[in-house]
């Protein structure tokens, strides 16, 4: 598996990265990572929260708001990859990563079925909010705030950084 | 400078932030989950006033600002928190002086917001269009959320050597 990361790892794409004193180059692509995380998590948060205050939900544009938080996914998707052909061992191997990647899938999961709670039919005016409705909001911020606390403990918490130095 | 320097690291709260080896680490993540209840809750309404979610009223909306305060005061203390530990990283780096500039400029903004845009926002029904002046300010707003993300995210990149 080492092999298999430290030959990832002298990939050009990932030596640039890693490498390269540019801002465009590891900076960039972590604020970008960000960016994606406050279009995804922060229109869900403020959406779970919207959700939590109302007794009904209007009929709204909501694929709007959709594509905002999808967009957000995808800059994080890849940011993401980008940030981890840099530094594969030391993600791949520290447990806190694979329990950020089951909460983003989680809260993704959560996402999809608010959006089966919360639409309305054209014309039919408002819906009454579930108690499933509640609850899949709540959950989507326990799970934003898991996903940011394990992604800055990434940080701290990994044994390996890069394979290719012996670790 | 020095000598206020040398006053902060001499704080219990300087001492608090660099003797225990998980402060840090938690008050990091806790900063970053009120930027997100921020720039979600601030972001949203932007976005609506922008003219996107149309069928919500921008004045429910709103009434989710409060959280964002509160994310808002999380990022602010633990933003002191930060400045506290390791003063010197932050009062001689350059994307944290533009960051704090943006912080004004972002409260400004909403300031001119309530002064003069606010009044005709909250009577606004569920379908109706904000005025353009309202949506230049809401622009602005989340270009300055945006500019806040970017050089918070850069603070680690422009830090003076140790």
């Amino acid at each position: 598996m080492m092999a298999l990361f430290s030959s990832i790892e002298q990939n050009p794409l990932s030596v640039w990265v890693r490498e390269s004193p540019s801002l465009l180059a590891f900076p960039f692509i972590l604020w970008l990572h960000t960016l994606g995380l406050v279009m995804l998590a922060g229109t869900n948060v403020g959406l779970a929260v919207w959700l939590l205050a109302r007794r009904t939900v209007p009929s709204f544009d909501l694929a709007g708001v959709y594509r905002v938080m999808w967009l957000g996914f995808g800059i994080n998707a890849v940011s993401g990859l980008t940030l981890l052909a840099a530094y594969p061992a030391k993600a791949l191997t520290n447990w806190v990563f694979f329990v950020k990647l089951a909460m983003v899938a989680a809260a993704l999961w959560a996402l999809q079925r608010t959006k089966d709670e919360i639409a309305v039919a054209d014309g039919s005016g408002a819906r009454e909010v579930t108690l499933r409705a509640r609850r899949l909001a709540l959950l989507s911020l326990v799970l934003w705030a898991g996903t940011i606390f394990a992604g800055r403990l990434l940080a701290y918490t990994h044994h390996i950084l890069l394979a290719s130095e012996g670790f | 400078m020095d000598a206020f320097i040398d006053w902060i690291v001499s704080t219990r709260l300087s001492w608090f932030v660099t003797e225990y080896r998980w402060v840090w680490p938690i008050a990091e993540s806790v900063h970053f989950c009120g930027m997100t209840m921020l720039v979600g809750t601030v972001g949203l309404f932007d976005l609506r006033v922008l003219g996107l979610a149309k069928g919500i009223s921008p004045a429910t909306l709103h009434a989710t600002l409060r959280w964002g305060l509160v994310g808002f005061a999380a990022s602010i203390i633990t933003g002191v928190m930060f400045i506290s530990g390791a003063p010197d990283q932050y009062f001689y780096n350059n994307a944290f002086k533009l960051k704090v500039v943006l912080l004004v400029l972002m409260g400004a903004n909403a300031a001119l917001f309530y002064r003069r845009e606010f009044a005709g926002i909250r009577t606004l029904g569920p379908h109706d269009d904000a005025q353009r002046s309202a949506k230049i300010v809401a622009a602005a707003s989340l270009v300055f959320l945006v500019g806040v993300t970017l050089c918070g995210r850069m603070i680690t990149f422009f830090r003076p050597p140790y």
